[in-house]
């Protein structure tokens, strides 16, 4: 009662001062009739009080705040509404003793007060008031005018009619967005009619709720559930999958409005999207069976089905979230459901990019198998923008995994386990010799872009050098340097040790791998197989380097070549060829090198000599003939066969100086002749030993060319390689660059036929010279020989007597016919010998002559220095 | 503690004062000090904005209330 007490207190006070405020237009009334006025006016103010206990609407602070904040901003007045805000803000923290426990009512007070007044004063500004009754401006939110007792009974139902209005409220969903209280003004003075009276916005409203009920069949709740079902490709009740325009849609036999339909549209695309990659997926699943989809293809399948796992999470949570209604400011109003069209559109985004990129991969990557899906995935990485470059190097991660593997499996312990065909190296099955040169080679379509070139060439090679460990050289240690490289790098030799963005990771594990393995095998074939050794060896014995050796061989065979090919026998050659090797130097060599030493009988025709079917063979054995080929130890035997037959020519010109040099004998005999005689004698002999020493000049510098600056100067380039190389093929390389080094040089190269066409056709000329110097000093000693004298030394004697003994045959006929004969006949045969040598004299100054002018058109720059050696006098080019 | 009471007081009255002449109330702070005063106490403020606005209206009609006099 206290309260009550102070209460109607604080009521006389306030009447008090609100009549006070009022100006009284006849203040020189009596007292009396301004207290009974006093009184009456505080016992309506009571009446008032007391009709009205309980607000209309919820207590909601902010809520009434935002809505004055909103009215002041809507006048147009929205720096009060800034201000107003800011007060507000500042009064709502003041809390505690002293403060306003009841702001919310404060504030409801404010606002019905302004409002009154604004109305009061507009009615006041009108003319008539029935007028500005019915078109009054509906202010919400303004309290329903009570002018009379009578009219007073119509307050219950004028909020009949507010909340009847609130209703109608309710089923708009379009409304939602107006606030929620729709009390109208419904102002009306001296009208008689209580007929409520509504202002044109809420017919409007009303025209448009009818007309968006007419024109949707559907609700949006429905479609939005229509809408997610599509987006997991599942056709809903509205909207479904059409064929002819490929994509979800609304069929036209629905009524919904055409921004619906667009909008549906639109939402549906991602529809579209999931059903090709779920498409591809179960297609792939399908194949699988049939082999036809690889590692890589599956991998990518399931990276992306965690993608769709994803995604349907996300579908998910939008469909429990469809069901419930947004929380709202006022009990008394409805907002629909939570998911709107809109909403969707704006949830749909991320999605829609993941979605789509999918697709896109899935569009390109249909054909594409193996390392060539990798690479092109990784092309389509290649992109700025962080969502799309984290998304793809998630699904790079899965779809590169089986490769890397491969390539670990290959680099670290030679295993190609490919059934599907998707690695970039192929192998295929080969004899052990040519394991290296045509085992494994690179497959550049299944090669990913972000493996380079030289980083597929290295794995390559390690894979291959530890399989050609494994079968050529049967070598089990290098399993050991796989794990080594394997720490070094810093992953394990165990599965999955690797992944994509991790090519710096590969490449050094490759790297250490290629070092050790390459490595490794340079130690096996330098150690275990003495390659350098046995590559000595070819040079000295195929390459005629060691001399004495050839020499001896060619004094012991050299009589049985000059039989028929096809009457020698290979055994007895053989035989020669042992006792040539134990007797030169060569004997203390290698004993598994010598045994691969051994003769060999080319294929003839009848008419061949020996000389032209010898040749020598060395046998390389596995792993040696890697680098030793059929076609690699070919060439060699065409060097040596052009060796050989300069040596015999060679050894044939010496044979003839033997006999031509002069001695004692002969001289002593020459000064006994009789003068003619000796003078054609003396030239003859003279223009035989001028040719044959321009022959002798000419071999010999051509020997020494061919010994010395090609085979000489190609070893040592070939032995410094030898030392820099790294792996087998650096080794093979280098092999290869001097067999054609040599073969260039000495004329034997295409390049040359003609040259060495002449230089063949020089050689016979030798030979045949060969045969006619042995005839003509022949002839020389039995001449001396008949026409020995008995005056002669005892020494002498001895020796022609010893001549004579064989030509005891005929004793007597020269001695017989006398000096004239002797001159005669003598003079005959040296004429017949002196036109011979004469002609081959001059066929070998032109061929000669021939040869010189092809020297300078050669290319090769070492052949320079021959000619200069040939013809440093300028001999030649002088005649010529 | 008393002297904090009365200046939070002070200090929202003041702030009240402000927001009633954004809002363009016409009232005077003596007059919204009762009123609050009323509102807390757990009056309607329906019914406090009404008797306000019924007793401003006062002037014209006064003649029309005296000549009434019955009371409902």
């Amino acid at each position: 009662m206290d309260d009550g007490k102070a209460v109607v207190d604080l009521v006389k006070q306030l009447v008090n001062r609100l009549l006070a405020a009022q100006p009284a237009p006849n203040s020189t009334e009596s007292t009396t009739t301004a207290q009974s006025d006093h009184q009456q006016v505080l016992r309506y103010a009571v009446r008032i009080l007391s009709s009205r206990m309980t607000p209309s609407i919820a207590a909601d602070e902010a809520a009434m705040a935002e809505s004055i904040t909103r009215r002041l901003a809507t006048q147009g007045n929205s720096s009060d509404a800034l201000t107003f805000a800011d007060l507000y803000s500042k009064f709502a923290l003041k809390t505690g003793p002293g403060s306003v426990s009841n702001k919310w009512a404060l504030l409801y007070l404010l606002k019905a007060i302004s409002e009154d007044r604004k109305t009061h004063q507009k009615l006041a500004q009108s003319d008539s008031r029935v007028s500005s009754g019915m078109f009054k401006m509906s202010v919400p939110g303004g309290l329903p005018a009570l002018f009379d007792s009578e009219r007073n009974g119509s307050s219950n139902g004028i909020s009949d009619i507010s909340r009847r209005k609130l209703d109608k409220g309710r089923h708009d969903d379009n409304l939602r967005n107006l606030p929620v209280k729709e009390t109208s003004e419904k102002g009306w003075s001296g009208g008689i009619l209580m007929v409520s009276k509504e202002n044109a916005r809420d017919m409007a409203y009303r025209e448009f709720a009818n007309l968006l009920k007419e024109e949707n069949e559907v609700s949006e709740e429905v479609i939005v559930r229509d809408v997610l079902y599509a987006c997991q490709g599942i056709d809903g009740k509205y909207v479904r999958f059409d064929k002819v325009i490929d994509g979800y849609a609304l069929p036209d036999t629905v009524k919904v409005p055409r921004a619906t339909r667009v909008m549906v549209r639109k939402l549906c695309e991602l529809g579209w999207l999931f059903r090709k990659v779920k498409g591809y997926i179960s297609e792939s699943m399908e194949r699988f069976p049939a082999e036809e989809v690889g590692t890589v293809g599956q991998a990518f399948c399931a990276a992306l089905q965690d993608e769709l796992s994803e995604y349907y999470k996300l579908l998910a949570v939008l469909e429990a979230q469809s069901m419930n209604p947004i929380p709202l400011v006022s009990d008394s109003a409805s907002s629909g459901n939570y998911l709107s069209l809109r909403r969707l559109s704006v949830w749909f985004a991320e999605p829609m990019v993941k979605m789509r990129l999918m697709a896109v991969l899935v569009d390109s990557c249909k054909v594409l198998r193996g390392g060539a899906m990798a690479g092109a995935i990784h092309m389509h990485a290649q992109h700025g923008d962080p969502l799309v470059h984290e998304f793809m190097k998630r699904l790079l991660r899965r779809v590169s995994s089986p490769l890397f593997e491969m390539v670990r499996s290959w680099v670290l312990e030679g295993e190609l386990e490919d059934i599907f065909g998707e690695f970039f190296v192929l192998g295929q099955p080969v004899k052990a010799e040519s394991l290296w040169r045509e085992g494994y080679h690179l497959h550049t379509v299944m090669l990913p872009s972000f493996i380079s070139q030289s980083l597929a060439h290295r794995i390559l090679r390690t894979g291959k050098s530890i399989n050609f460990l494994r079968v050529c050289c049967e070598d089990r240690s290098w399993a050991d340097a796989a794990t080594e490289s394997a720490e070094a790098a810093g992953t394990t030799t165990r599965r999955g040790g690797l992944g994509y963005g991790e090519t710096d990771a590969l490449e050094s594990l490759v790297t250490e791998a290629a070092k050790r393995i390459d490595k490794h095998l340079m130690d096996v074939m330098y150690t275990q197989y003495k390659f350098k050794e046995h590559c000595l060896a070819i040079k000295r014995y195929l390459l005629l380097g060691q001399g004495d050796f050839v020499q001896y061989l060619m004094d012991i065979v050299g009589p049985e070549l000059s039989e028929p090919a096809n009457t020698i026998s290979s055994f007895k050659l053989a035989g020669l060829l042992e006792s040539a090797i134990r007797s030169s130097n060569a004997q203390y060599d290698d004993f598994d090198i010598l045994d691969r030493l051994r003769v060999k009988m080319m294929p003839h025709n009848t008419g061949d000599r020996g000389w032209d079917v010898f040749s020598l063979e060395y046998d390389a054995r596995v792993p040696l003939n890697t680098v030793f080929t059929e076609s690699v130890m070919a060439k060699y035997l065409r060097i040596f066969n052009f060796l050989w037959k300069l040596r015999r020519v060679e050894h044939a010109l010496i044979g003839a100086w033997k006999m031509m040099k002069p001695n004692c004998i002969t001289s002593h005999f020459f000064s006994k002749l009789p003068r003619a005689v000796k003078l054609q004698l003396t030239l003859t002999s003279r223009r035989c030993q001028v040719l044959w020493d321009e022959m002798n000049h000419f071999l010999t510098n051509l020997q020494y060319y061919i010994m010395f600056e090609v085979l000489e100067v190609s070893w040592s380039n070939f032995s410094n390689e030898m030392e820099v190389a790294k792996d087998l093929d650096d080794l093979l390389a280098a092999h290869e660059k001097y067999l054609h080094s040599i073969v260039e040089k000495s004329l034997l190269g295409e390049r040359s036929q003609a040259l060495y066409k002449t230089l063949f056709v020089l050689f016979d000329l030798i030979l045949r010279f060969r045969s006619h110097a042995d005839r003509l000093y022949e002839g020389i000693s039995e001449l001396r020989a008949r026409s020995a004298d008995p005056s002669l030394p005892a020494r002498d004697k001895i020796k022609s007597g010893r001549h004579l003994s064989t030509k005891s045959s005929e004793p007597g006929s020269w001695l017989g016919e006398g000096r004239k004969a002797l001159t005669q006949r003598a003079g005959e045969f040296l004429r017949n010998m002196g036109q011979d040598i004469d002609s081959i004299s001059k066929e070998y100054s032109s061929l000669f002559g021939g040869f010189m002018s092809q020297l300078p058109v050669q290319q090769h720059i070492d052949l320079k220095f021959l000619m200069f050696r040939l013809d440093f006098t300028e001999f030649y080019s002088r005649v010529s | 503690m008393d002297s904090e009471a009365e200046r939070t007081a002070r200090e929202s009255l003041e702030l009240a004062f402000q927001m009633s002449n954004i809002l363009d109330t016409g009232l005077d702070r003596h007059t919204l000090s009762i009123l609050i005063s009323l509102c807390d106490l757990g009056l309607n403020p329906e019914a406090l904005a009404a008797v306000v606005k019924e007793l401003r209206r006062e002037t014209p009609t006064t003649t029309s209330i005296s000549t009434t006099p019955s009371a409902p």
